[in-house]
């Protein structure tokens, strides 16, 4: 990287290299309070207007207790504690969720993660298997599986 | 047997009918589907602020030219960019998710699962197009908060050169809701 530090505006980050990834490694965790406004933000910023994530009535009469996340806050906040600690040249090649539960307005999510295997695939990329779960005060609502390829110590960038 | 029907009430034409006449969607595809808008900078770093995502591939426009190539946006977005506008002076357009047009007795919707498969950045500019298809409809199942179908789906998303940039497997109960407050379980 070395090579790069004289560009101007150039600054680096913080980058976990594959070759430094252990097996049963713990990812620092992370919270995030939900609120009207972050529910409202989520319909907004995703374009997704399906009612039961603004209308507060809708979502009761689909037996929910109030407006709730939508799966597109799961996949935000599920590939944000990947690249937090892996850092922003991790890209993630494979995420899937399961929406157990609901979370509303007045709860904590918050995120935790493990690695669980750390191998290169038939086509030789360096690839991480992540195990994750999200949570509130009532337990699991959403466990979700990533994959992430690093990048790997010498590579030239 | 009633006429299949429509309903607007969840946002999405639902079309109504039987499981037999669902089962007959299995395999369908979509036509393609571009995105009414460009992939822009705006909803992503609005989505950004949504999970407090601080990743530089998405803010800091020097260091994400020198790695990406360009500003790239959070993998979560990939469904999003086909979303339709709420209005249109051509008029509202239907949602590209096929899921919602396989008739069913359910009244409304809830997305239970999403597998998704990234083959390269979505960068911005980029214009989306996707292609959705039919994977599976269940038979009937009652969960805690109804009883419905299980539809999966396959989205395929393209960028403006025709490359695949994600694949979305995902799966959405489609339901009779029991009313009232469904109970605590799992």
């Amino acid at each position: 990287m070395k090579q790069t530090d004289q560009r101007p505006g150039w600054r680096d980050y913080p980058q976990k290299y594959w070759q430094q990834v252990e097996d049963g490694e713990q990812l620092p965790g992370l919270e995030l309070p939900i609120d009207y406004k972050r529910i409202v933000l989520n319909a907004a910023s995703t374009w997704d207007w399906f009612p039961g994530h603004h209308n507060p009535e809708y979502a009761r009469a689909q037996g929910q207790e109030n407006i709730y996340a939508s799966t597109i806050l799961f996949h935000g906040v599920v590939d944000r504690l990947v690249t937090d600690w892996a850092g922003p040249r991790a890209f993630i090649v494979r995420r899937g969720i399961r929406m157990q539960q609901s979370v509303y307005p007045g709860d904590t999510l918050s995120a935790q993660g493990q690695v669980t295997r750390r191998y290169r695939d038939d086509a030789g990329s360096a690839l991480a298997d992540i195990e994750i779960e999200l949570r509130t005060e009532r337990g699991v609502c959403v466990p979700a599986t990533v994959t992430a390829r690093l990048p790997e110590q010498g590579d030239v960038e | 047997m009633k006429e299949p029907e429509n309903s607007e009430a969840t946002g999405h034409k639902l079309a109504f009918g039987d499981y037999e006449q669902a089962k007959a969607w299995i395999g369908r595809r979509s036509q393609m589907y571009v995105a009414d808008v460009p992939v822009d900078e705006s909803r992503s770093k609005y989505y950004c602020t949504l999970a407090e995502d601080g990743n530089p591939s998405y803010w800091d426009q020097t260091w994400a030219a020198m790695h990406w190539g360009g500003l790239i946006t959070p993998p979560g977005l990939l469904m999003t960019w086909v979303m339709p506008l709420q209005w249109d002076p051509a008029g509202k357009r239907e949602s590209p998710m096929l899921a919602m047009k396989v008739p069913l007795p359910g009244d409304t919707i809830i997305n239970t699962g999403t597998e998704t498969e990234f083959f390269q950045p979505v960068y911005i500019g980029d214009r989306i197009t996707v292609i959705d298809e039919i994977v599976d409809v269940s038979p009937e199942k009652s969960t805690r908060l109804g009883t419905g179908h299980f539809i999966v789906t396959d989205g395929h998303f393209y960028n403006s050169r025709g490359e695949l940039v994600g694949r979305n497997r995902n799966t959405l109960y489609r339901f009779k809701a029991r009313g009232g407050q469904a109970e605590e379980t799992s």
